[in-house]
C-alpha cells in the first residue's frame, strides 16, 4: 500500500466519518420524534391542524434538502427579527432533520390510520383517554409497520449527510475532496482523484446496503 | 411590521430575469434526466423482471451501486474522478455530466419501479400473449409494457420529481441552475434571506405544479380496475 493511504484513511474515519455518523444520528432522531408526534396528530380530525401539518410535510419534502440547508444556515441569521445563525453541523441536523421529519410524519400517519378500528374502540371501552389510548395501544402496533420505513430513511439519511459538506462541514466526502486537494502538492506526485473519490463511494456503499438489506427484511417480517 | 418592511421585496423583483435563466437551465437538465431514465428504467426493468442472463445481473449491481452511494458523491465521481481515470481519461462539458449524472440515478431507481411493475403483471397474460403467437418481445410490447408500465407508474412519478430536485445538487460542481444561481445572487448581494426565500418558494411552485400535473395524467393512465 502506498505511503498517503494510511494518513488519508485516518483523516477520513476519524474526522470524516465521525461527523458523518453524528449527523446522521442526531438528524434520524430528531426526524423520527417530531414525524411520529405531527403523524398521529394529523389523525385527528380538526381541518386547521390537519391543514397545518399537511403544509409542513409539503414544504420540507418538496424543497431539495440543499436549499433546506440553505435556507436554515444562509437564510436565517440575515432574517427579520431572528438574526441567528446556527453551526455548521446544527445546521445541517436542522436542515435534514426538517426533511426527515416531514417523511416520518406522512408514514406515521399511513401507519397509524392502518390500525383497526376496533383497537381504537376497545381501548375506549377500556377507560383509555387520547393520549393513552395511542401511547398504549395504537403507536405500538404502528411502530411495527414504521420500523422498516425508519430503517430506510437512515440509509437515506446517511447519504444525505454528504450535503452538509457544500456548507462546509468536514464529513466523509469533504475530508476525501481536501485530501485530495492537499495530495497535489506533495512532491512528484500523480492526481489521486479517482482512488479517493472511489473510496468515498465505497465506504457508503459499505454503510447503505446492509441498511437497505435491513429494511427489506424488516418489511417482509413485520408487515 | 418591521419583518415585511426590511425584507427587501424590490431586490427579488429586480432580479426575476436571472431566477428564470436558472429555472430554465433546471428544467432543460431535468427533462434530459427524466427522459433518459425512463429509457433506462424500462430496458433494464425489463431484463431484470424477465431474467434475461448476464444483462439482469449487471442491471442489479447498477441498481445496488447507485442506490446506496449519495448522488452527490455520483456527481462528483463523473466530474472529479473520470477525467483522472488512470489510462483512459473521460473529459465531459458541464451540460453532459449535469444531465448524464442526474439520469444515471433516476434510472437506477426507475428499474426498480419497472422491474417491480413487470413483475406484478400476472404471468397468465404473458402465456395468453406466447398462445396467441406473439413472440417474447412483442408480448412484452403489447401485454407487459402497457400493464406493468402503468403499474409502476405512481412509484416512478415519485423519482421523476425526485430527479428535478436532484438537479439542485449540481450547483456543487458549479453548474449554473436554479440553485447555482442564488448562491452567485447571494455571493455579491449578501440578501440571504431574500434570495433563498425566493428560490425555495420558485422550488415548492415547480415541484408542487409538477406533482400535480402528473397526478393528473396518471389519473388518466391508472389501470381500470384501479381506478
Amino acid at each position: 500500500m502506498p505511503d498517503w493511504v494510511d494518513p488519508v484513511a485516518h483523516y477520513m474515519v476519524h474526522e470524516g466519518l465521525k461527523n458523518t455518523v453524528k449527523i446522521a444520528v442526531f438528524a434520524v432522531l430528531g426526524s423520527t420524534l417530531v414525524g411520529i408526534v405531527l403523524g398521529t396528530l394529523m389523525t385527528i380530525r380538526f381541518v386547521p391542524l390537519q391543514a397545518l401539518i399537511r403544509l409542513y410535510i409539503e414544504i420540507w419534502r418538496g424543497l431539495p434538502i440543499i436549499v433546506t440547508v440553505f435556507l436554515v444556515y444562509y437564510a436565517l441569521p440575515t432574517a427579520p427579527v431572528i438574526h441567528h445563525r446556527f453551526g455548521v453541523i446544527t445546521g445541517a441536523v436542522i436542515g435534514l432533520g426538517l426533511w426527515g421529519s416531514a417523511q416520518v410524519a406522512e408514514a406515521t400517519r399511513g401507519a397509524v390510520q392502518s390500525i383497526p378500528r376496533e383497537q381504537h374502540e376497545a381501548a375506549s371501552a377500556l377507560g383509555f383517554g387520547w393520549i393513552g389510548r395511542h401511547r398504549s395501544v395504537i403507536l405500538p402496533q404502528a411502530l411495527r409497520r414504521l420500523l422498516p420505513p425508519l430503517v430506510s430513511l437512515l440509509a437515506n439519511v446517511i447519504q444525505n449527510t454528504t450535503i452538509a459538506s457544500l456548507i462546509g462541514v468536514p464529513e466523509l466526502l469533504a475530508t476525501g475532496q481536501r485530501s485530495i486537494e492537499r495530495l497535489q502538492f506533495e512532491p512528484g506526485a500523480h492526481s489521486h482523484n479517482f482512488a479517493i473519490y472511489l473510496a468515498i463511494m465505497a465506504a457508503f456503499f459499505c454503510i447503505s446496503f446492509p441498511l437497505t438489506r435491513l429494511a427489506i427484511f424488516l418489511e417482509r417480517r413485520l408487515v | 411590521m418591521t419583518l415585511l418592511a426590511s425584507f427587501d421585496w424590490h431586490f427579488i423583483w429586480e432580479h426575476i430575469p436571472d431566477f428564470w435563466d436558472g429555472l430554465k437551465a433546471t428544467l432543460k437538465v431535468a427533462a434530459i434526466g427524466i427522459a433518459g431514465s425512463l429509457a433506462i428504467g424500462v430496458v433494464l426493468g425489463a431484463a431484470r423482471a424477465h431474467r434475461i442472463p448476464v444483462a439482469s445481473w449487471l442491471a442489479a449491481i447498477y441498481v445496488e451501486v447507485i442506490r446506496n452511494t449519495p448522488i452527490l458523491v455520483q456527481i462528483f465521481f463523473v466530474a472529479g474522478a473520470l477525467p483522472h481515470l488512470p489510462g483512459h481519461p473521460i473529459r465531459l462539458e458541464p451540460f453532459t455530466i449535469a444531465w448524464l449524472s442526474v439520469m444515471i440515478w433516476g434510472g437506477a431507481y426507475n428499474t426498480e419501479n419497472f422491474r417491480a411493475g413487470f413483475e406484478a403483471v400476472p404471468y397468465r397474460y404473458r402465456e395468453a400473449g406466447l398462445a396467441l403467437g406473439f413472440s417474447r418481445f412483442k408480448t412484452f410490447l403489447n401485454v407487459t409494457l402497457p400493464i406493468g408500465g402503468r403499474i409502476a407508474l405512481p412509484s416512478s412519478i415519485n423519482t421523476y420529481i425526485s430527479v428535478l430536485k436532484n438537479t439542485s445538487l449540481l450547483t456543487a460542481i458549479g453548474f449554473a441552475e436554479l440553485t447555482n444561481t442564488a448562491y452567485s445572487l447571494e455571493s455579491v448581494s449578501f440578501k440571504a434571506t431574500e434570495v433563498y426565500f425566493a428560490l425555495g418558494v420558485t422550488y415548492l411552485l415547480v415541484v408542487w405544479t409538477l406533482s400535480a400535473l402528473i397526478r393528473f395524467i396518471e389519473g388518466r393512465l391508472a389501470l381500470p380496475e384501479q381506478a
